[in-house]
């Protein structure tokens, strides 16, 4: 089939939150679940639609696709699939794809008695996409709000975005972010790097043990945070990165409407420097 | 068995043995230390043990110049408010030494304008490129890769093409970025509104692709291996090695949930490139803005990649251009 | 349980911050600019607004005079500007001049009121010019202003001087006079510059004659001569852009499509209107207000000598059209239009 010469033996039943025996098999390497089935009719239907989106407009180009929300003034109601109905549809299907495909990841995680790291963290990124088309529309009042879908035409509603606020950079949130998203960079070259430095050692060279990696990391920077602690700082990262990209969008908006560099001017004048 | 202190989170029982002094090492001038000491809440999260640091000449002329930049950077902040130290702090956020205006060119501008710029730079490049050296250094003294230094190394080349490489092909250091928090960020932005839209540079396209991947990787790889700690899954170079159940159910995990599985060792060659990749074309976006591409948009246009808005404007047209101008 | 104190914590220092900071909270307006999905949408406070809104009534109407009478050159001495109007609609339109610019001092903050046609105050000789220039503004600039125009009050609102004025600042730091690195006109936090760290005088660079470079982008994909600004002067532009942006209580959106600020086909025709007023401005601060600082007492001079000249919030003051497009001209029609 399509299994590797050690997985047999890991294919048990149970795990299951719903639906108990009745999706539980594997399609090819994929296992399904009831969640399985759900996660590819949502993401079926989406695609489908994202292509007939694409059809009624005036490109295949796929750079160029774009399909939009509906105007502002459509408020928080059903647009006509033509004027963003279609978009409004999508966000469904997206939604329910990626908790859907989060629970078939803790079913997965639970036949293999892992932990639910995994899940957990991408209910991170979901919680972001959620944040971006869902909450902070409502919380304005329209779903005109949303991110379009489109690969060029989401970066334009990016750009725009950020220039309501003139100076987006200035939005202490987003420089969380942002600190967070290079850092984890760092730390995944850092970590990468190490592993392989020890595995792939110079010529001539037997295979390294952890305590080469620690001394290693110790002599460059006095200190290392070992290979249990690596993997928990290489999840904080990126979840705090995720975490505040969410909030600094959910700010803009609903609970700050001037520019962002005018918001540090409490810093500039507390009592303790006028 | 959901309670938080049941993920492996945080480390529920500390033991702390004697002192671990590293691999033994050719020493140069300088010696590995052997100060150490243990932090109760580092060890909540990692290994406990802070130090030894191996000082190394490539380290100390590193920190040196470094330490230069840094406080060059710093006194001209200073004296920006009047050496008043409270200013300082209030104000520190906005401060920033800058780079020459674009008259001076590539020259070498008085001190005031710009010179202090250029000299605190290349103590900054130094000491940049003295700690990659030292990283080398320090893997090879162990016999290991030198897959980290290689990594720092296409870091490095973002850092050159921002302050010297593009500035000399420009022809001025003027365009090179400032040294203060809030000022590169302003230089950020302008950047992108000089060169038409960042955001249609394939290249940035191509880093953003692979930074917003970086940041998936290692949540996913994290998360797999922390769901695995139960058995043994942290030990990553054991594993590789010696296969065990860890890397099993880790590869069967996300074989069953997206077809496809690394294995032990090759998560971390795809962690180390797209780590790699983010930096590397990020410097090469950013070389061929002015150089090869003057607006970023308009080359998108050209490419067929900008999408068609309907105009809900009514056609707007630039008053110089009809010769409306008065 | 005590895991709950590593989140409560910094939720804690988050709303406290927020609340210390001023934040806002829903309901917020948004009004779409441009094609759904683009992004480009005004959002605002309507607590805001309201506060706002009072700060920017208009003055009371002063009604209109009958036609006919001689003139007021006939009549009165040394007047060089409203001779044609005649003697009910002058003290009618210096009724206006008072309330809009002095209403406490009242005719004796510009003239001596033993001897009317006197010149010995510096204020008379300042209104003399602006009104002038405002005569100029209702004439020449009606592709800014169209038929709704300025009078004294859309910039002075009572005051003697407008609260929205700027002059030439150096923020004279130390440093500028010495060995260490100068601040380069930018990296200072100030209302002008919105707070950033771009350059505070980018409106003695760009507000101040009728040619400077405002515009940054390349024209062309590729490289050419001609070509775009360096990055330095394109923070100019940004830190004027921001002041306008402040002034007129509005985004970049509401002119620009930002995927391509240079592209006058992607933005709303309010970008035209701007267009003219930045011309406005840089005509009547080098023809009208510059010149003023030989008349003007040092008290009224900023740090550099120079006049207080106008920017966009001069008279917008945080809204898109000046109260909100009250008719300044209704009341006063000929003293306030060049003839």
């Amino acid at each position: 089939m399509a299994m590797l010469d050690f997985e047999k033996k890991y294919r048990v039943r149970g795990g299951t939150l719903l639906g108990g025996d009745l999706f539980d098999f594997w399609v090819g390497p994929f296992y399904v679940g009831l969640f399985g089935v759900l996660t590819a009719f949502f993401a079926i239907l989406g695609t489908a639609l994202l292509v007939y989106g694409a059809a009624i407009g005036p490109t295949w180009n796929l750079w160029r696709i774009n399909v939009a929300p509906p105007d502002l003034s459509y408020g928080l109601a059903l647009a006509p699939m033509a004027e963003g109905g279609l978009w409004q549809v999508i966000t469904v299907c997206a939604t329910g794809a990626f908790v859907t495909w989060a629970l078939r990841e803790v079913e997965i995680s639970r036949k293999l008695g892992m932990g639910l790291h995994v899940p957990f963290a991408f209910s991170f990124a979901i919680l972001a996409f959620v944040t971006l088309n869902i909450i902070r529309p409502v919380l304005l009042g329209a779903w005109g709000h949303g991110f379009p879908y489109g690969i060029l035409s989401h970066l334009d509603w990016v750009s725009n975005v950020g220039y309501q606020y003139l100076h987006f950079h200035y939005n202490p949130a987003h420089m969380l972010a942002i600190t967070f998203f290079f850092t984890t960079c760092l730390a995944l070259a850092l970590h990468g790097g190490l592993v392989l430095s020890a595995t792939n050692p110079a010529k001539g060279e037997p295979v390294k043990l952890a305590e080469h990696e620690n001394s290693v990391f110790r002599d460059t920077v006095g200190y290392s945070v070992g290979p249990l602690g690596i993997h928990r700082v290489g999840l904080f990262l990126p979840l705090a990165a995720v975490f505040f990209s969410a909030v600094c969008i959910v700010i803009s908006g609903p609970f700050w409407t001037r520019g962002w560099p005018e918001w540090w001017t409490w810093w500039l004048d507390l009592p303790i420097w006028s | 068995m959901f309670k938080p202190e049941y993920q492996n989170i945080f480390t529920q029982v500390q033991v702390h043995g004697p002192a671990d002094l590293g691999v033994e090492t050719e020493t140069g001038v300088w010696e590995r230390g052997n100060q150490t000491w243990t932090s109760y809440w580092m060890g909540k999260i990692g290994d406990a043990q802070i130090g030894p640091l191996y000082l190394g000449s490539l380290g100390v002329a590193s920190i040196m110049c470094g330490v230069t930049w840094f406080v060059m950077v710093g006194l001209n902040m200073l004296a920006q408010v009047g050496w008043d130290p409270i200013e300082f702090i209030r104000q520190l956020f906005w401060l920033s030494l800058d780079p020459p205006a674009p008259k001076y060119g590539l020259s070498f501008p008085p001190m005031a304008e710009g010179g202090w710029y250029l000299l605190s730079s290349s103590f900054l490049v130094v000491a940049v490129m003295l700690w990659w050296a030292r990283v080398y250094t320090r893997a090879k003294a162990h016999g290991m890769g030198t897959h980290v230094a290689w990594a720092f190394a296409s870091a490095i080349w973002l850092f050159l093409v921002l302050g010297l490489i593009r500035p000399v092909l420009m022809g001025s250091w003027s365009e090179a970025v400032p040294y203060g928090i809030f000022s590169h960020l302003d230089w950020t932005a302008a950047f992108s509104i000089r060169y038409g839209n960042l955001f249609y540079n394939p290249f940035h396209m191509l880093s953003i692709a692979f930074l917003y991947g970086s940041a998936l990787l290692f949540a996913m790889h994290a998360g797999t291996i922390l769901a695995v700690s139960r058995y043994g899954g942290e030990r990553e170079i054991e594993q590789i090695v010696d296969r065990g159940t860890a890397s099993e159910r880790a590869a069967l995990f996300w074989r069953w949930t997206m077809g496809f599985n690394a294995t032990m060792e090759s998560i971390h060659r795809w962690a180390w490139w797209f780590a790699v990749f983010t930096t590397l074309t990020g410097g090469i976006g950013i070389l061929l803005s002015g150089t090869v591409v003057d607006n970023w948009y308009l080359w998108g246009v050209k490419h067929g990649n900008a999408p068609p808005y309907p105009d809900v404007f009514g056609g707007t047209v630039d008053p110089m251009s009809s010769g409306a101008a008065q | 349980m005590k895991y709950i104190l590593l989140v409560a914590i910094p939720y804690v220092f988050v709303l406290g911050l927020a609340a210390f900071s001023d934040v806002e909270v829903p309901p917020i307006d948004s009004e779409q600019v441009g094609f759904r999905g683009t992004g480009m949408v005004e959002v605002s406070n309507p607590r805001i607004e309201a506060k706002l809104a009072e700060a920017n009534q208009p003055p009371d109407e002063l009604g209109s005079v009958e036609p006919g009478g001689d003139l007021a050159k006939d009549i009165y001495e040394n007047v060089q500007v409203l001779g044609d109007l005649t003697d009910d609609e002058f003290n009618h339109f210096m009724l206006g001049v008072t309330t809009w610019v002095a209403p406490e001092e009242g005719c004796g903050y510009c003239h001596n009121e033993e001897n009317f046609a006197s010149d010995e105050k510096y204020t008379k000789i300042v209104s003399r010019r602006m009104m002038q220039m405002t005569q100029t503004i209702n004439k020449e600039y009606t592709d800014h202003v169209g038929a709704v125009g300025v009078n004294c009050y859309t910039c002075h609102r009572g005051n003697h001087v407008p609260e929205y004025v700027w002059t030439n600042e150096d923020y004279h730091p130390q440093a500028d006079k010495g060995f260490a690195a100068s601040r380069n006109g930018q990296n200072l936090a100030v209302d002008v510059n919105g707070h950033t760290s771009l350059p505070y005088n980018a409106m003695t660079q760009l507000l101040t004659s009728p040619d400077p470079q405002i515009r940054v982008a390349a024209d062309r994909a590729l490289p050419t001569r001609a070509g775009g600004q360096t990055i330095q002067l394109t923070e100019s532009t940004y830190s004027l852009m921001i002041n306008m942006s402040e002034g007129l209580g509005v985004s970049c959106n509401f002119c620009h499509n930002s995927r391509a600020f240079s592209d006058w086909s992607q933005s709303s025709d309010k970008r035209v209107k701007a267009f003219h007023g930045i011309n406005m401005v840089q005509h009547l601060n080098a023809e009208y207000l510059d010149p003023l600082a030989s008349a003007l007492p040092e008290n009224r001079l900023g740090p550099n000598g120079d006049a207080p000249k106008a920017m966009c919030k001069t008279c917008h003051q945080g809204i898109n059209r000046p109260m909100y497009g009250w008719e300044a001209l209704t009341d006063h029609p000929k003293a306030l239009v060049a003839q």
